[in-house]
Parts: C-alpha cells; sequence; structure tokens
C-alpha cells in the first residue's frame, strides 16, 4: 500500500468521524428542538392531568380538611373499607360494569347492522345517512333532555306510541322505577353513540377485498355461510376496539344520568362516576370520592384487560381449529 | 313471477323496512324534540298526541331568550360562546408545536410520550376534578371564565395534539427541506410553509376544540355557582323551578343548533378526521 492511499484512508476516516460527531450534535439540537416545542403542552397536561391524578391518590389514602382545604393524617386504606361498607356502594360497582357492557355490545351490534343496511345501494341512502350521523351533534346534555320528553310519564311520545299500539293500556311513569330508569339512561347513551360506530363499520366494511366475497359466491356459499365465515372474521378487529372504547365511554357517563334521574330513584340509577360526584360534590366528603374514582379507574381496567385476552384466547383457539 | 325476481323485490321490501325502523330510532326524538319546542303548552299536554304540527308556536324561544329568564340561556350562549372559541384557539396554538415535533422531530421515547397523552381519556373525569376543585376554591378562582377555559384546554389538549399530527403526517416534508436549503429558518418553515398547508388541519382542530368545550357539563356545574358565568349547557338547569316542557324544548333545541349547524357544515372534515384513526 502506498503512503498516498495510506493518507487517503487516514482523510476519510477523519471526515468521517467529524460527520458522525456533527450528526451526534445535530440530533441533539434536534431533541432540544423537540422538546422545546412539546414542553407547553406536556406542562398543561400535566397540570390538568397528572398532578391531580396524583392528588386524588394521595387523597383517597389520607384525612382531609374540608374547611381549611388541607392534607391530614395518612389512612392507607380505611376510605376504600369504608366504601365497601357502605349500603349501595357494591350494587353501584356491579350496576357499573352492567350499564357500560349493555351499552357497549347493543351500540356496537346496532351500529354494525346500520351499517351494513347503509353500505347496500338503495335509492335515499344518502339522506339515511346523514339522519344516522346527527345525533352525533346533540351535546350529551340535550340528549338527556331529549329523552327525558320521550319517556316523560305525561307528555312523552313513547307512552302515546305503546298506547296507541296497544302494547300497554295505562300510562308508565319510566323514570320512577329504578330498573327502567336505568334502561333509558342507557337508551339515550347508545343514541348518542351509534353515529361514532357506524363510522367506522362504514369505513371498514368499504375497505373489505370485494373479490373474497365474490370467490365465495362462486364456490356456492350461501349469504349466512358468507356472512358468518367471512364478515365476521374480518370485521372483528375492528370491533374489539370499538367496543372497549365505547365501553369506557359509558363507565364515564354522567350528563345523561344527571340530567334524566340524578341517580334516583333511591340511588338505583347511580353508577361509580355518579357516585364519586354525589361523595365529591354533595356530601364533600372527597377521601371517600377519591376512593370511589380510583375503584371506579381500576374496574375499568379489569374488564378493558379481561376482554383484551379473551379475545386474544379466541383467536388463538381459533387458529388451533384452522 | 320469476325466482330471480322475487328475490329482488324481497330484498327491496327488507332494505326498506329496516331504513323505515332506523330512521324511526335515530331522528324521530329530534323531530319530537323540535315539534315540542314549536307547539303552545296545551297542545303537548293533551293526550290526543299529534305527530304533526297544525300550527307553529314560537313563544317558547321568545320566552327563554327573554333577560331575565330562569332559564340563564341568554347569558349562557354568550359566555359558552366566548370561552369555547378562546379555548378552542388556546388549544390549537399549543398543540401546533407539539403536535409538530411529535410527527417530525426524532425525539426518545416519543411514541409513549403521545400513547401516555391520549390514554389519560381512560381515566374518569372525576379523578381530575376533584383536586382541581381543591386547588381552585383553594386560589379563589373558581367561578371565573379562566378555571373554566384552563379546565377545558387541559381536557381537549391530548386529543387535538393527536388531530393535528395526523394533518401534518400528511404532508410531504421534501417541501420543508426544500425550504430550509433554500434558507428559511425553523420559525419561516413554520409561518410560511406549514400554516399555509396546514388550513384544513387548524379549521378541524379549532372545530372539534369549540365543540367539545361547548357540550361540556360536569366541569361548569362544579366549578361555577354564579349565574353571571353560567354555560349553555348547565343554564338549563340551574333554576330550582320545573319549567314548562316547551320551554324545555326550545332551551334544548337552542344549546344544540350551534353545534349541529357546525358538524353539518363540517361534516366531511369531521369524517376524515375520525377515520384517519381508523387507518393505523
Amino acid at each position: 500500500m502506498t503512503a498516498v492511499a495510506k493518507a487517503r484512508i487516514a482523510a476519510t476516516g477523519a471526515r468521517r468521524t467529524n460527520r458522525v460527531r456533527r450528526r451526534g450534535h445535530m440530533r441533539r439540537r434536534e431533541v432540544a428542538r423537540a422538546a422545546m416545542m412539546i414542553a407547553p403542552a406536556l406542562a398543561l397536561v400535566a397540570c390538568i392531568f397528572a398532578y391531580p391524578a396524583a392528588f386524588t391518590l394521595t387523597l383517597s389514602v389520607s384525612e382531609f380538611d374540608m374547611v381549611r382545604l388541607k392534607l391530614g393524617e395518612f389512612i392507607a386504606l380505611r376510605n376504600y373499607a369504608d366504601l365497601f361498607d357502605s349500603p349501595g356502594f357494591i350494587d353501584a360497582v356491579f350496576r357499573t360494569v352492567y350499564f357500560g357492557l349493555l351499552i357497549a355490545l347493543v351500540t356496537t351490534i346496532l351500529g354494525f347492522l346500520i351499517a351494513l343496511l347503509l353500505d347496500q345501494p338503495f335509492r335515499g341512502r344518502g339522506f339515511l345517512r346523514v339522519m344516522v350521523i346527527l345525533p352525533w351533534a346533540v351535546p350529551p346534555v340535550v340528549a338527556g333532555v331529549l329523552w327525558g320528553q320521550m319517556f316523560h310519564a305525561d307528555v312523552g311520545f313513547v307512552n302515546a306510541i305503546l298506547t296507541r299500539l296497544g302494547l300497554i293500556d295505562t300510562y308508565r311513569i319510566w323514570l320512577g322505577d329504578g330498573w327502567t330508569a336505568l334502561h333509558v339512561i342507557a337508551v339515550a347513551e347508545i343514541w348518542k353513540a351509534i353515529p361514532f360506530m357506524v363510522i367506522f363499520f362504514l369505513a371498514g366494511l368499504q375497505s373489505l377485498p370485494r373479490q373474497v366475497f365474490e370467490a365465495a359466491a362462486v364456490d356456492g356459499a350461501s349469504t349466512g355461510q358468507r356472512f358468518r365465515h367471512i364478515l365476521l372474521p374480518l370485521m372483528l378487529p375492528i370491533a374489539v376496539p370499538l367496543i372497549l372504547i365505547q365501553f369506557v365511554w359509558a363507565m364515564k357517563a354522567f350528563d345523561t344520568i344527571f340530567v334524566l334521574t340524578r341517580g334516583g330513584p333511591a340511588g338505583q340509577t347511580t353508577t361509580l362516576n355518579y357516585f364519586v360526584y354525589r361523595e365529591a360534590f354533595q356530601s364533600f366528603d372527597l377521601g371517600r370520592a377519591s376512593a370511589a374514582a380510583y375503584t371506579l379507574l381500576l374496574v375499568t381496567l379489569f374488564v378493558v384487560l379481561f376482554v383484551t385476552l379473551f379475545r386474544r384466547f379466541l383467536a388463538r383457539h381459533a387458529e388451533a381449529r384452522a | 313471477m320469476r325466482p330471480r325476481q322475487r328475490r329482488a323485490l324481497l330484498r327491496g321490501v327488507a332494505i326498506y323496512v329496516s331504513a323505515g325502523a332506523v330512521l324511526l330510532l335515530m331522528a324521530f326524538p329530534l323531530y319530537a324534540l323540535f315539534l315540542t319546542s314549536l307547539q303552545p303548552e296545551s297542545v303537548i299536554r293533551s293526550r290526543d298526541v299529534r305527530f304533526l304540527p297544525d300550527t307553529l308556536y314560537f313563544e317558547h324561544f321568545r320566552a327563554v331568550l327573554t333577560p331575565g329568564h330562569i332559564v340563564p340561556l341568554r347569558e349562557g350562549i354568550g359566555n359558552s360562546l366566548a370561552v369555547s372559541t378562546l379555548t378552542a384557539l388556546i388549544c390549537v396554538t399549543v398543540a401546533l408545536p407539539a403536535a409538530y415535533a411529535f410527527s417530525r422531530l426524532r425525539l426518545p421515547g416519543r411514541n409513549l410520550l403521545l400513547g401516555g397523552m391520549i390514554s389519560v381519556y381512560f381515566l374518569p373525569t372525576t379523578i381530575f376534578l376533584i383536586p382541581m376543585f381543591v386547588v381552585f376554591v383553594g386560589l379563589r378562582i373558581d367561578d371565573t371564565y379562566f378555571s373554566l377555559m384552563l379546565a377545558y384546554s387541559g381536557f381537549i389538549l391530548p386529543f387535538e395534539v393527536w388531530i393535528l399530527k395526523t394533518f401534518i403526517d400528511r404532508l410531504p416534508p421534501e417541501i420543508e427541506d426544500a425550504a430550509r436549503i433554500d434558507g428559511c429558518t425553523d420559525l419561516q418553515v413554520m409561518m410560511r410553509i406549514i400554516l399555509p398547508l396546514l388550513r384544513p388541519g387548524l379549521l378541524a382542530g379549532f372545530v372539534f376544540a369549540f365543540i367539545l368545550s361547548w357540550i361540556e357539563f360536569l366541569t361548569p356545574l362544579i366549578f361555577t355557582s354564579n349565574v353571571k358565568i353560567t354555560t349553555v349547557a348547565l343554564g338549563m338547569f340551574r333554576s330550582t323551578i320545573d319549567i314548562e316542557v316547551g320551554q324545555q324544548a326550545a332551551a334544548a333545541v337552542l344549546t344544540l343548533l350551534p353545534v349541529a349547524l357546525v358538524m353539518i357544515a363540517f361534516n366531511r372534515l369531521i369524517t376524515r378526521v375520525l377515520l384517519s384513526g381508523a387507518e393505523r
């Protein structure tokens, strides 16, 4: 190897280390720039979410002086123990899970069926699509007022229609009974949530490979078979996250409950989220309220985890069978 | 009739019957609300239910919009317009640089950070409201526009960052590189290149933040007790006296109308934003 070649190699090496060093410098500058741009958003999120979440956790295991707004002694899980001893709390936990799952499942099934309908070509489809999406524009409070009027004992259309159809002979007080009132609230929530489901399912349906269905039809698969063996498996990956999002939303339902029943009659429509509101801002027992809020979070996470694992189990089971 | 024709006919009947049922479920309640808001109380109260109006009666709207009415709707609409507009502006301004950084710059752990920001929506809102109540009352800033705007901006921000990021993701980065080679500074790239190209995204971000602030109910319920700063969603429930059904319907229509008009006007844009999440 000649000296010239050696010198050239040395020079290339030097240039390379130089470039690497410069690139490292640029990277650090880029990181600094990114951090600066994200900082304001992050600070706001920390103020509004992170700090309060930690504060609530502290509240749930401490005494709190409501008059001087000061944290007191650490009392470990006494607030939680109190809650589980208090009447109605366990009922509220089960009611909340039932309420959330009911809304998530019914909304998903109805949303899927309506999306299937809107995927068919027919006259007036565009109009129907707009009508279906419209409830999405309704603020939750208004949805509560609206369904409260529909189910109003004296002037509601539901009583009037059911009487005319001969399905009931006396006007019913829908919101006067805990069981029916809970389902009236569920109707309001489902009605409001259907458009979101329809939008996503419709997009999912329109992105399906048409050839698969045509090939199956040529091979003699009936409509029912195509639905069961092709459409459902293809839609499941879209449906599961939608069910979970819907469930989390339903667990947080507040406006409709407040408007329709305020948790009554006799606390029979009180979900955990409403329970937290009542404890915190009507009884001003922030410790118990915080403990209830974290119970709600744990229950939500538990169900989400359960559904995710169950779905994974099902997928593996189906694979094993195939 | 041939079997094929008969099947086509059956299919048509099935489609229109189910379309009718869907229309009844989704649209009738809204129609009923509008109908009730436009009927005199005597008609609303009568057991002889009518599905089509004989006359239109606008007295309920006039009544709820009169100053000093037990439903403080006038104040509510004004306050909500102000608070929602300012909140939307704050959200877009704070979220835009963050969204740009998340989309374009290499930052270690940025996906984790973004995921963490989005996952706050899994937590119940009350978890955040309890300490905010303590702090706001302690600082004596409850019952102010400021407390509402601070809370709203925080609640909406993660979603806002995500919306703007989906729009920035779709811009080709080559344009920015070319501008940088031509000597533009970062700020100039942002102002002259990104902002003009991002107009639909900024509009979508503004519209979403506005709507989400407009419909917020629990936050003002907790933070405001003064009628002067009540918001529109809250206004209907500030009066302790039961109001007439027709007036309640009219107030509900007025609460709903601005959001519904915005939604209809930006229907396509909104659907696009939602579906860009589904693509992933």
